[in-house]
């Protein structure tokens, strides 16, 4: 009896069932095993980062350069005796002395002045070790430059009266009364959804203007960055009848305009260094207490 | 199965290779690379079938522009544009603001490489989707392409012996958009050192360079109009190395007989700090110095010309010690465009710039009134409720 065909055939498809696994399966198995190895390996056995030479020059000549344009109050500015004064400069003061405690090497800051449009090519050619100078985030400037986590968002704000407990976001304003500074990013923000919302746009010379037609109930909102709310909104240009200011912010920024720090890319210690003083800052409420301190007052 | 076989045939127990069992190793790397080109060829597939296709781009109907101040325009900059879409959304946008009239770079150097070979592409592109929206296309020429400089010189550098070519390329420009560009703009801010080649600035050569110009561009159209000087407002104090004085500039250039090759002046008016209406003075920076390079023309037998401001206008960056408020930048604005109608020497206002195809990433970006993705800014709309009320 020939028993070879049905035998063969059985033999034949196993043999399939193999050459598909050994042939096919197997390899590509292999192939992403050998990949998984190689980078496992190289992760567990790269040796960690040596702290880079920015860094280690300003614990060793005990002072953080910091390139600035001394001509943006309240962020930074010159007094009549030469004196920088500012958020900027708090903040850069600050870093120091936290930096100070922990490695116990006394820190300063020394400032080096440029131009604004000059910091980046300073910056570059290591003339200072960062910028702190009200600094906007650049996301397509990263090729040279790291940048921190923000410290300050400068973009527009809800600001309403404080009787307002219906405002939540700007879609509750929908066919209302809008004040902005003329040409501002807030203009451009209600400009945006002006046709949607029917916003009754009204633009001011200064945002002060818009802050001061909300407070008299000409504007049923502004959008505005919160210096000029916080100018607008300090005690001493409260108005004449006496009554506190009756205005509020609401919410995050209507669009980012975050202020950061710049260092070079070959400086990641001191990136790190930055980033671990401004997210403390954050947390425990003294960034908070700079606000009140440097962008309330004039 | 130990990579045996039985053949079948009753009695044959002969242990045959098999195809699982032959060259194991050498089918099991040929395996690998076969799997792999497998893979590879997938991800390639894939990617053209979800690869977006290309934009196919149409001129469209032909436009007009609704404008209430014929004078209104502004300087795009479509020189680094390489996307069509873009140059026609561009022009679309500057109809709609209003703006009849464009100042727009056509770099030589990027027109004629090598010498004698011309690719008119994107120029083509350009002019013609101008042209379609109803715009008015003035053509600065510029930039020397490497063959006709010396190693290690800037684009802004051309020795006097080079003069030939660049008016042989002027005349091949005229030839070429006869009938479609009716005023070409010779150099740019030639009394900036740094405009011309890093050396020392000189209405003499400026003047031999318009003189081999005017007459290669006359006989390819004896119609187009040959705008001279775009110089840059500088008080810089004679004898200074980097810059001339405009005003001092102007008059040399007529002292070095330029009056017959040129057809009008390009004047750059920015403002500065200054408002619009600031009154002219040589020794203050302000729009209103357009009426002092006026005054020169005049004075040398050029009354009869008209001007173009080619360049001009104001910066709303919030650093930049040159640079207004927003609010102050849309009113200056909209208030050159009103005082220029009054002039009655001046054919038209372009002011700088509509849009970059990219950010500058500087000050510079505050000049604009479109951002690099089609954002309008707001004096795009006032200049536009301006324009077209």
């Amino acid at each position: 009896m020939r028993r070879g065909n049905s035998e063969q055939w059985t033999v034949n498809s196993k043999q399939s069932r193999v050459s598909r696994w050994r042939f096919g399966t197997l390899p590509l198995a292999i192939v992403a095993l050998i990949v998984f190895a190689v980078f496992a390996l190289v992760k567990i056995f790269a040796p960690p980062p040596k702290p880079d030479a920015t860094w280690l020059r300003v614990l060793d000549t005990g002072e953080l350069r910091v390139g600035i344009d001394p001509s943006f109050p309240p962020f930074e500015s010159e007094d009549a005796n030469g004196n920088l004064h500012g958020l900027d400069i708090a903040l850069a003061e600050e870093m120091t002395r936290v930096w100070s405690a922990e490695t116990g090497i006394a820190l300063g800051v020394h400032y080096v002045y440029s131009g604004f449009d000059g910091l980046f090519d300073a910056l570059i050619a290591s003339q200072f070790d960062a910028i702190i100078s009200a600094l906007p985030y650049d996301s397509k400037k990263t090729q040279d430059i790291r940048f921190s986590y923000a410290y300050f968002d400068g973009g527009p704000l809800i600001v309403v009266r404080a009787s307002d407990e219906k405002t939540k976001t700007h879609f509750d304003l929908e066919g209302k009364r809008i004040g902005v500074e003329l040409g501002s990013s807030g203009d451009s923000f209600a400009r945006k959804w002006q046709r949607r919302l029917k916003y009754d746009l009204q633009t001011f010379n200064t945002p002060a203007d818009a802050l001061r037609a909300l407070q008299i109930g000409q504007m049923d909102a502004a959008f505005t960055d919160y210096i000029a709310f916080a100018e607008v909104s300090r005690p001493s240009t409260r108005f004449a009848s006496g009554h506190a200011s009756d205005i509020k912010t609401i919410g995050a920024p209507l669009a980012s305009e975050l202020i950061v720090v710049a260092v070079r890319k070959d400086a990641p210690t001191l990136l790190e260094k930055i980033n671990a003083v401004i997210l403390a800052m954050k947390k425990d409420g003294r960034l908070a207490k700079l606000y009140d301190e440097w962008l309330s007052v004039h | 199965m130990g990579g045996q076989v039985r053949t079948g045939r009753p009695g044959d127990t002969a242990t045959r290779r098999t195809f699982i069992t032959a060259a194991p190793r050498r089918r099991l790397a040929a395996s690998i690379i076969f799997n792999a080109l497998k893979l590879t060829a997938l991800g390639v597939l894939i990617y053209a079938l979800a690869a977006p296709p290309p934009i196919l781009v149409t001129l469209g109907a032909q436009q007009t522009v609704r404008a209430t101040n014929p004078k209104l325009g502004i300087h795009t900059r479509l020189t680094d544009e390489p996307e069509e879409w873009k140059i026609k959304k561009t022009c679309e946008l500057v109809r709609a603001m209003g703006s009849p009239w464009i100042v727009e770079y056509f770099p030589w150097g990027y027109i004629e490489d090598p010498e004698g070979w011309y690719d008119w592409t994107h120029a083509d592109q350009v002019v013609d989707h101008a042209r379609q929206q109803g715009l008015t296309v003035i053509a600065r020429l510029g930039f020397t392409p490497t063959w006709a400089r010396p190693k290690k010189t800037v684009t802004s550098y051309l020795d006097e012996a080079y003069y030939p070519y660049f008016a042989s390329f002027v005349n091949a420009f005229v030839t070429h958009f006869k009938g479609r560009v009716k005023h070409i703009i010779i150099w740019n801010e030639p009394n900036l050192n740094f405009e011309w080649g890093y050396r020392e600035v000189s209405p003499d050569e400026y003047a031999r360079m318009l003189q081999a110009v005017y007459p290669a561009a006359k006989q390819a159209d004896p119609e187009i109009q040959i705008l001279a000087g775009a110089l840059a407002p500088t008080l810089a104090p004679p004898g200074t190395l980097d810059a001339m004085n405009d005003l001092e500039y102007l008059q040399k250039m007529y002292d070095a007989g330029v009056r017959d090759y040129f057809d009008a002046l390009a004047i750059h008016a920015y403002g500065w700090t200054r408002p619009a209406d600031d009154p002219p003075d040589p020794s203050r920076i302000n729009f209103r110095r357009a009426e002092l390079a006026r005054e020169i023309m005049v004075r040398n037998g050029d009354a009869s010309k008209r001007a173009f401001i080619t360049e001009g206008g104001w910066n709303d960056h919030p650093r930049w010690t040159k640079a207004v408020h927003p609010a102050e930048r849309i009113q200056y604005t909209l208030r050159a465009y009103e005082i220029c109608d009054t002039w009655d020497w001046l054919a038209a206002c372009a002011l700088w710039a509509f849009r970059y195809p990219f950010p500058a990433q500087s000050y510079l970006d505050y000049f604009t009134f479109v951002t690099p993705d089609f954002d309008p800014k707001p004096i795009y709309f006032e200049v536009q409720k301006y324009a077209t009320r």
